[in-house]
This record gives structure tokens, C-alpha cells and sequence, in this order.
């Protein structure tokens, strides 16, 4: 057996064919870079996005053109992104992350993974999302009809839980307390009340602030803590 | 020692005094049907901006529309006698100490009974004592 290293074996190539291979291989990466541009004047063409009343409208895409409406009641957080790109021209991307998985998992299996509400290149961002932010407020209200759901006597606990939270979310049907007033009559500290009643303290706290529609057995007890009516201590404005 | 109460509620005498049905009077307030059926069973709980819409409908304070009511009250009141007997057994008391339960205040209460007893009379009904009495 012979040993031979690389060297001793080296066929000569000639030089024709070296420069055939340079010339395919930066012919590539040339149309790469063209067709690119031209791929994202396109894209920045196409890109539109529009916040109307209920929902936020993006169209964007190419050669598939995708119009995506977003529903305010849907938009989960609002990311403004400062990548490297952004920061070299100075521009922000918007990144609108939504509760409905479909459009992201479908964007997963097309091979990015971009949020459902993608805006990038803005100047400056925080003046859409205020405007986002102002329409969610707007539109995360209760749905209609579920504000009086009733559960299974068994179900209290989450019934009670439910009425809780939809009490909370509740606006504009609030309740004029003098909790305060008479507490003091009283003579009794807010956390003494709610140990008395047997409830937190912040329960009392959101009860004189107005924000907290309380059951009707809560309200009972605190009337009978503080020995008063109901109509005494809340009014229906 | 305290009852354990629950809202009660008269709506059904008032509303029949004003002959008003179940769902015109679920309109008036805004909520369904059945709410107003619990709310008559006095197994649901109102928030309290609902009270007050049905003591605005009803025209009575509302108080007199919903009160509270130990919940043993009902517990014993939907028991047959031959029922109340055994209970009476394995609590260890007489008839008339148990059936003179429906009819007592808190403070009544604490001066007639024992935790222990109460404890036992809780069991007897299948129920705990935390569910049907409060501790101070």
C-alpha cells in the first residue's frame, strides 16, 4: 500500500471552470439581492393598515395576499419591538399579540412566526398604540347577556367569583355608598369593619370607592355590622 | 356561635300581589327568567344593584322584599317528621329542642346550645357545622 497525502494528488482545474463557478455564485447572490428588493418595495407597496371603530385592519402579502382583521375584544398585549434594522433607521415595530391562536399557528407553518398584528417600520409608535389601547378600553366590555348568567345553586362559589369580576368590569351603574360615614359613626377602622364582616380589607376599600357591586348577603352583613338599612348605606344612582 | 343565613326572598307573594308574571318581571329588572325562578327559591344570591332594581319595581324597600334566613330553617322545615325524629336520635336530643331551633335568633341560640351539641346536630343532618353555623 501507498501512502499518498492530498497534495501529491491534486488534479489540476482549470481556470475556466473556476471562473464559471465565481461567476454562478455571485450571479446568485445578485438576483438574491434584486429579486429581495424588489420582494420588499412590494411588500412595502402592498402594506396597509387601518384602525377603524371595532377592529384593526392590516393588508399585506405579496404574491398571497392576506388581509387580517383583528377585533379589539381579542388583542391580548401590545409589544413595540426595537430590533437592530429598527434601530439603524431609527423606526419601531409594533407587535399586536392576539388571544386566537389560528392566524399564528398558520404563519408558524409557512415558517415565520410573527404575531397575527405585525406593523413595522413606524416612527413613532406610541401614538397608534394609545390609539389601540383607547379602542380596547372601548370595546372589552361584558358581553351582552352574560351579565346575569346563572349557575347551579352548587355553583356559587364560581357563580359568585363570575359576578365578582363582571361587577368589576361593570361601568357607568355605580352604586353612591356612605360606608365611609357611617363606619366612622361607628367608630370603626376600615380593617376592623372587614374583620367584623369577615371579609379583606380591600373589599371595604373598593366598596367606598364605589368601584364594587356587592352581593346582597355582603350587603346585609355589613348593614348589620354597622346596624343600619341597606338603603342607608347604598343608593342606586 | 351564630346561624349560618341566606338571602330569602318574598318576591313571589309581591309580584303575585301586583299580578305580575315571572318573565314580565325578569324584563323589568333585565335578567332572565330563571334568576328570578332561584331568586323565589332563595338560592341565588343578587348582586345589589339587582336588588334594588326589583325593590324600585316592587315598590318596597328591600328589606321587606329579601331577608335572611338560617339555612338549618330550611333544612329542617323541608324534613318529614319521621326524618327529624332520627336526626333528633343521633344528635341526642329531644323532638322539641331541635324543632325550637327554626325558630331562634342568634343569641337565643348561644345561651341553648353547645358548640358540641350544635357540632352533633350538623352531622346529624349530613352537613357540617361550618355550613350551617358561624363561629365568633
Amino acid at each position: 500500500m501507498i501512502y499518498t497525502d492530498g497534495m501529491e494528488n491534486n488534479v489540476e482545474v482549470p481556470m475556466e471552470v473556476i471562473y464559471l463557478v465565481f461567476i454562478i455564485v455571485y450571479g446568485i447572490f445578485g438576483a438574491l439581492i434584486v429579486l429581495t428588493y424588489i420582494y420588499n418595495t412590494a411588500y412595502i407597496k402592498n402594506f396597509t393598515y387601518k384602525i377603524s371603530e371595532d377592529h384593526i385592519i392590516i393588508n399585506h402579502g405579496v404574491l398571497t395576499k392576506i388581509r387580517a382583521t383583528i377585533p379589539y375584544s381579542r388583542i391580548q398585549n401590545i409589544n413595540i419591538v426595537n430590533g437592530v434594522f429598527d434601530r439603524m433607521f431609527k423606526t419601531f415595530t409594533v407587535k399586536i399579540e392576539t388571544a386566537g391562536s389560528s392566524a399564528a399557528a398558520a404563519s408558524a407553518q409557512r415558517g415565520h412566526i410573527r404575531p397575527e398584528g405585525y406593523i413595522p417600520g413606524l416612527k413613532d409608535p406610541h401614538i397608534i398604540e394609545k390609539k389601540i389601547k383607547e379602542m380596547m378600553t372601548k370595546y372589552s366590555a361584558v358581553p351582552s347577556g352574560l351579565e346575569d348568567k346563572i349557575f347551579k345553586p352548587e355553583e356559587l362559589a364560581f357563580d359568585n367569583f363570575i359576578s365578582y369580576i363582571l361587577s368589576k368590569m361593570r361601568e357607568g351603574e355605580k352604586l353612591k355608598t356612605s360606608i365611609t360615614e357611617l363606619r366612622e359613626k361607628a367608630n370603626l377602622s376600615a380593617p376592623q369593619l372587614a374583620e367584623k364582616v369577615g371579609v379583606p380589607v380591600q373589599t371595604i376599600n373598593y366598596l367606598a370607592e364605589g368601584r364594587y357591586n356587592p352581593s346582597l348577603a355582603l350587603a346585609y352583613k355589613i348593614a348589620e355590622v354597622l346596624q343600619c338599612k341597606i338603603e342607608d348605606l347604598f343608593k342606586l344612582v | 356561635m351564630k346561624f349560618k343565613k341566606k338571602i330569602a326572598s318574598r318576591i313571589r307573594q309581591f309580584r303575585e300581589e301586583m299580578d305580575l308574571p315571572q318573565l314580565e318581571l325578569a324584563k323589568l329588572v333585565g335578567v332572565s327568567r330563571q334568576t328570578i325562578y332561584y331568586l323565589e327559591r332563595g338560592s341565588y344570591n343578587p348582586s345589589l344593584t339587582i336588588s334594588f332594581k326589583i325593590s324600585e319595581i316592587l315598590k318596597k324597600p328591600i328589606h321587606e322584599i329579601f331577608y335572611q334566613e338560617p339555612i338549618i330553617k330550611d333544612i329542617l322545615e323541608g324534613k318529614s317528621l319521621s326524618e327529624l325524629r332520627v336526626v333528633a336520635e343521633v344528635a341526642g336530643l329531644n323532638l322539641e329542642k331541635l324543632a325550637s331551633l327554626s325558630e331562634m335568633d342568634d343569641e337565643q341560640l348561644t345561651k341553648a346550645f353547645k358548640e358540641e351539641t350544635i357540632t352533633k346536630i350538623a352531622i346529624a343532618l349530613g352537613a357540617e357545622f361550618e355550613d350551617l353555623f358561624e363561629n365568633l
